[in-house]
């Protein structure tokens, strides 16, 4: 059964605990601008654009963080 | 030394003479002070000498992340920016999270020291290692939103974060705040027009680096543990949904709001216009600061009528009591166009709303009229107040006394003095504690910066009860056994803090913990919002910072920080001038309101704050730490 996540960029809300999550699973520290996800911020909209990187492995450790529903871990049978 | 957590570099910066300086943090100040305002108050307590003019370029302005900033510790956004106050004259400090402070981390650096001032208007460009000190000439005059959208564009990069000043800054208008990017701000005591005083119209930052962590496994499971712990709390759900206008209707029940600047309890119409219910037309999905799982504030759209198509986050209960109840104006959607005034103009909505409302009074008892103004002002124009706000920003005929503040305005108006609902100095415009006493409103008169009410509050404050008459000493629990229990607190201070039978709060001992325990988030760079605030306590936060930082913090050294930050920020008031006699509250509130509440007994009120400075070990009259309670803390006293 393989794992894949679904995006509602809808629901983001821009905390990018994603970006913070990717890091610390990825390169053991923080470092959002390293990380595979990232959030970019339309700040004067409330407005976010979620981007996975070509590195992205699939460890999911993104949409296992997200707080809103933005990234969710979906099962393929 | 190799820091985790910290990012070990303090960048300190004098606009006088352009220099710019990269000093290693000393490891004794992140154990004995933490951060964020730890560390602002050791640094200003250590060098600011008594007497100085806060708008002088002796004044010092220091911006502090907390450790756990940049990491995934739900709400582990805040920064602390802390000078001399040009409100108040004492402790100027304020918090405020977004995402200035993580990109001020991931730059590499845990605090900015800004002295001196520039000889003309300049900005701060802090782009990872390099920095730069930017001529702002064109910016000056701009509003903060302008001024964002002209360095983001300058610069090439929209996902710079910048600290920006509006015109209120610039003119220095007394409770000027830094707007933290568009919407959010460190709002009280007057920063801004310290950042106004010199030349400094923004702070811009990029940061791309890492935050090192010492045990990222044993981290990300306390992470783990911190995140269940406060989404599990009855709190987390509602805030999540209603942000801060959870109180709204409470606070209408309690007669507690301060309806035409204290005048009543409860306004007309509260129910029908300006309650969460209204809010849900305004809002449909809540915007994050980094980190933070509860999004609690709002984005509003307005969709018809007058203030079609204004859209902006942040409608807090904050401006809907300001404006809402002090000024009676009656719509959300012309309280959220004040907002965006005030963000724009960069002045803080509590001071700036309260001083709408003491002019509004002015104007309904004569003492001013429409020949001063140059327009009507009757309660509820929200037409009026906008002009208003402008004058003040813009310093133009009466705005320039009001932007004094109204601790400085009441003096040039015979009458107004009984009105001016500040303490010392600093206006309050929230609950009114003649309709609601709680730990929360005495905090009033005992927290450091004054009339404010974001630095002591009840962990387990419970909105559906409220005592009355006024029992001083308490405040009802009426809780569950599971946020009880889960109330993580030193052992012998909660036996001490609550009643063995009744559980009723004991307000002197709450309040003193209180203080010291939001001392301690406001340290580590979390949020104060009550789904964390009474999930989160020294232990849990021990372990957080221990796997982060790699240095070993235990429970009662993370509770010690908390009382020595806070001792160490009264010794700075009372170097500065604070006055045993300042810590009372404004004549309005010991009188009897015109719906009929009675006024505070000042003979209950003195012996509830005599048992407060009894709880801290300070001089049960003067409030003023003793020798014994320094030694015990590790201050030296300058």
């Amino acid at each position: 059964m393989s794992k894949e996540i679904l995006v509602k960029p809808s629901l983001c809300t821009g905390c990018s605990t994603c970006s913070l999550a990717c890091s610390l699973q990825n390169r053991g520290e923080f470092r959002p601008s390293l990380a595979y996800v990232r959030i970019a911020r339309k700040e004067f909209e409330g407005l976010f654009e979620i981007t996975f990187s070509s590195g992205c492995r699939g460890c999911c450790a993104c949409a296992r963080s997200c707080p809103s529903g933005a990234l969710k871990i979906i099962e393929l049978a | 030394m190799e820091y985790c957590g910290y990012t070990g570099i303090i960048l300190d910066i004098d606009l006088s003479e352009g220099v710019i300086l990269k000093k290693e943090l000393p490891v004794e100040l992140a154990q004995k002070y933490l951060g964020g305002i730890g560390f602002n108050s050791a640094i200003l307590y250590r060098e600011l000498p008594p007497g100085i003019d806060p708008l002088g370029p002796e004044n010092i302005l220091v911006f502090s992340t907390g450790p756990l900033v940049g990491s995934t510790v739900p709400t582990a956004s805040r920064t602390e920016a802390s000078a001399l106050s040009p409100a108040t004259g004492l402790f100027g400090t304020a918090n405020s999270g977004n995402y200035w402070g993580g990109e001020l981390k991931f730059a590499g650096y845990d605090a900015l020291i800004i002295r001196g001032r520039a000889q003309k208007p300049v900005f701060i460009w802090i782009n990872d290692s390099s920095i730069s000190i930017i001529p702002a000439e064109s910016l000056w005059g701009k509003d903060s939103w302008e001024a964002i959208e002209a360095i983001q564009k300058e610069l090439g990069n929209p996902d710079i974060q910048v600290a920006s000043i509006g015109r209120a800054g610039e003119n220095r208008v007394r409770y000027a705040c830094i707007e933290n990017g568009p919407y959010d701000a460190w709002a009280r005591t007057g920063l801004g027009a310290v950042m106004g005083s010199k030349n400094l119209k923004a702070v811009a930052v990029r940061g791309t680096g890492a935050i090192k962590v010492a045990r990222p496994s044993e981290f990300a499971s306390t992470v783990k543990n911190t995140y269940s712990a406060m989404t599990g709390s009855p709190f987390y759900g509602p805030f999540s949904k209603f942000g801060t206008m959870l109180a709204s209707t409470p606070y209408h029940e309690f007669e507690s709001l301060p309806g035409r600047n204290y005048q009543q309890g409860s306004p007309d119409g509260w129910l029908e216009t300006r309650t969460r219910k209204q809010l849900g037309k305004l809002s449909r999905r809540g915007v994050s600061c980094i980190a933070c799982p509860i999004a609690c504030a709002h984005w509003v759209q307005v969709k018809e009528g007058k203030y079609k198509d204004l859209s902006l986050k942040d409608m807090e209960v904050t401006p809907v009591i300001g404006f809402g109840a002090g000024c009676d104006i009656q719509e959300l959607p012309a309280i959220a166009s004040l907002s965006g005034a005030c963000q724009r103009l960069g002045l803080d909505m509590v001071s700036a709303s309260a001083c709408v409302a003491f002019t509004m009074e002015m104007y309904q008892k004569g003492i001013i009229n429409r020949e001063d103004l140059g327009f009507e002002l009757p309660w509820g124009d929200e037409e009026g107040a906008l002009r208003l706000l402008e004058m003040i920003a813009a310093r133009q005929g009466l705005g320039s006394v009001l932007a004094e503040g109204t601790r400085q305005a009441a003096e040039k108006f015979p009458g107004a003095k009984n009105f001016a609902t500040h303490v010392r100095g600093l206006e309050c415009m929230l609950a009114d504690p003649r309709g609601r006493w709680s730990t929360w409103t005495f905090g009033y008169i005992t927290n450091i910066r004054g009339g404010d009410h974001l630095r002591t509050r009840n962990p387990v404050e419970n909105l559906k009860f409220n005592d009355n008459p006024i029992p001083y000493r308490t405040e009802k629990f009426g809780l569950s056994d599971q946020v009880y229990d889960g109330l993580d607190m030193p052992k012998e201070l909660k036996r001490a803090a609550f009643d063995p039978d009744t559980r009723d709060v004991n307000i002197p001992i709450m309040s003193m913990w209180s203080e010291n325990l939001i001392t301690i988030f406001n340290s580590l760079g979390i949020c104060i919002r009550p789904p964390l605030l009474h999930t989160l306590g020294p232990t849990l936060m021990a372990e957080l910072l221990t796997h982060l930082t790699g240095i070993d913090f235990s429970p009662e050294e993370i509770a010690l920080g908390g009382e020595r930050i806070w001792n160490t920020i009264k010794l700075f008031n009372i170097k500065h001038g604070e006055r045993p006699e300042q810590a009372d509250y404004p004549p309005r509130f010991y009188e009897t309101r015109p719906d009929g509440k009675q006024g505070l007994d000042p003979r209950a009120v003195k012996a509830t704050l005599s048992e407060y400075y009894a709880a801290r070990g300070w001089d049960p009259e003067t409030g003023a730490p003793t020798p014994g309670k320094l030694k015990d803390l590790g201050i030296e006293e300058v």
